[in-house]
């Protein structure tokens, strides 16, 4: 067999899926974005121009959604980070039974997002909630508090969960850029004089850098159509005070049947994703980050 | 050296918060799952249940119907991430050894696609799905989750396969092997760990899936288990007991890949492998 034949031949099963499965389907919900379809008439949409689009930027409640977005990935990413990277530097020399620790702190990573949502809506229950026990008889509060049916509290609920779900990323990731700086580089700071606070800002993060900005770009892309926890607690609830554009798409799908309507937004959505995927692609290509 | 002690301490407190935050979530789900259904609903709460029960795994195994939940869950899983992994050490393959024209391009088309969440495609999946006549079939999910495990095994294939030495390929090649062979009878035994890799990946990505499922899988017999957990919270009177059972269920089969995988896993992950 020639050469070439052969690497269409190696290429053609995962190309000819990802086009089928993935980039075809993108473009057709470009169409369906102008269309009016639902459920009750799949065989025949009818077209709409940009009514969807209308529907969707004139709805009263879609600054709040972007708002609501914007914080979630905001906090997500930021505590993420920072507890991540905490847990990294206690990880970075090695102690008995770090094997086994790493993997009983490290598994929230494998769990399924939606079911880690109903969890926790059980532990944060407003009747019968392990955490709101443990305040009170703390002292902490003195009644139960209303976690995901409380409109002030929903966001920051759904915020923690996330929080704890993604600390194992960002472990991972920056405790193998941490275990690949030279030790040179700390011996060097040791004769220098340099505390634990002084080696962290000399050296530890300049020297993982690269690795921090791919992480947190890619993590953002990825906390903005993480709708799984979200949907697992409130679906968006109490009256839309959790409510981001990933989840509001699948309300409208689920509950509205409303496709053409899902579509516009889910456009909308892939517009912001494909900013940032071209910062990170252009960044990646130019071998700013090592992947 | 009193400092250094102080810090010894310090470090371990803070190893010890972590690990208790993380792990004492999934205790109180199966502490619950087990208690008799008149000490769920207590406050302040009863730690411990008089006298542990499986009442609740009953009820799902049984009236619940969850063996065919999880029978189907696992064929999916199974049958896709076994279909992604071979897909993508083939295309990783070529795509790490030769060099071609559109590569890079072929390349950031799967970062990109990698990028793409399930819930974002699945209506015009459905829509086509829906004219084959192939909506509520295992089929349809198989096919879906092959296509995301393939791009972003592809990706992982490649880290691995990088790192592998091509001196023993050309030996092969020399020694009158065709480069099918050099892949099945070379390469893939020497990436043993990456191959694994691969499939827990793609499986634990495929069992964990809700989003497309419920749109797509609506009769009883053809229900994943993440999709009779959704089923679940809109059911009145399931209670807590059986409902944590069900999320003790969805997760066991994941905790266990990762705990076989952990190591190959988290070097797939640092090595490329964005989706996370």
């Amino acid at each position: 067999m020639k050469r070439s034949k052969f690497w269409i031949l190696m290429l053609l099963p995962t190309f000819a899926l990802v086009f089928f499965v993935n980039l075809y389907p993108l473009a057709r919900g470009g169409v369906i974005s102008f269309q009016r379809l639902t459920v009750f008439n799949l065989n025949n949409p009818r077209f709409v121009g940009w009514d969807n689009y209308r529907a969707i930027l004139n709805d009263p409640a879609f600054p709040r959604l972007l708002w609501n977005t914007l914080v979630w990935i905001a906090c997500s990413v930021a505590f993420q980070f920072l507890f991540g990277l905490i847990l990294a530097l206690l990880l970075a020399k090695p102690f008995f039974g770090r094997g086994l620790y790493m993997g009983l702190v490290f598994y929230p990573w494998a769990l399924s997002g939606f079911a880690i949502g109903l969890l926790w809506s059980w532990l944060l229950n407003g009747q019968f909630g392990i955490v709101n026990d443990v305040l009170i008889r703390l002292g902490l509060i003195r009644t139960p508090i209303g976690f995901l049916s409380d409109e002030r509290f929903a966001m920051f609920s759904v915020i923690l969960v996330n929080v704890w779900y993604g600390i194992p990323f960002f472990a991972i990731m920056l405790l193998a850029a941490i275990q690949s700086i030279p030790g040179e580089l700390y011996e060097a700071a040791q004769i220098d004089g340099a505390g634990f606070f002084r080696k962290l800002f000399s050296v530890t993060l300049p020297y993982i850098r690269p690795t921090i900005y791919s992480t947190v770009l890619l993590r953002i892309i990825w906390v903005m159509n993480f709708p799984d926890i979200i949907y697992g607690m409130t679906r968006g609830g109490p009256a839309g005070a959790t409510n981001i554009l990933s989840v509001q798409m699948i309300n409208i799908v689920y509950y509205r049947n409303n496709f053409g309507l899902a579509s516009a937004l889910g456009m909308i959505i892939t517009a912001i994703l494909t900013i940032f995927a071209v910062i990170y692609l252009t960044l990646l290509e130019r071998g700013e980050f090592e992947l | 050296m009193k400092r250094k002690r102080a810090i010894g301490i310090l470090r371990a407190i803070g190893l010890g918060i972590f690990l208790v935050v993380a792990v004492f979530p999934l205790l109180w789900i199966f502490l619950t799952s087990i208690k008799p259904a008149t000490e769920v609903y207590t406050f302040p709460v009863k730690y411990f249940p008089s006298k542990a029960t499986f009442e609740a795994y009953r009820y799902l195994f049984s009236f619940a119907r969850f063996n065919m939940y999880f029978k189907n869950s696992f064929v999916v899983a199974t049958v896709s991430a076994g279909l992604s992994t071979f897909f993508s050490l083939m295309a990783g393959y070529v795509l790490t050894r030769e060099r071609f024209k559109l590569r890079t391009f072929l390349i950031l088309v799967l970062f990109f696609v990698q990028m793409l969440p399930t819930y974002l495609i699945m209506i015009p999946q459905f829509t086509m799905f829906s004219r084959l006549k192939l909506t509520n079939t295992l089929t349809s999910v198989i096919i879906i989750y092959s296509g995301f495990g393939s791009a972003f095994g592809t990706i992982m294939a490649r880290a691995f396969l990088k790192n592998l030495p091509r001196t023993i390929e050309e030996a092969a090649l020399i020694d009158g092997c065709n480069r099918l062979q050099v892949l099945f009878r070379v390469v893939i035994p020497l990436l043993l760990p990456g191959v694994g890799s691969i499939f827990s990946f793609c499986f634990v990505n495929s069992w964990n899936e809700v989003f497309t499922a419920v749109l797509f899988l609506h009769t009883d017999s053809k229900m994943t288990v993440p999709v009779a957990l959704y089923s679940f919270v809109s059911k009145a009177g399931i209670q807590w007991n059986v409902m944590a059972a069900g999320i003790v269920v969805a997760l066991l089969p994941t905790i266990v890949v990762f705990s076989l995988a952990q190591k190959y896993i988290v070097e797939g992950l640092t090595q490329g492998a964005i989706k996370a």
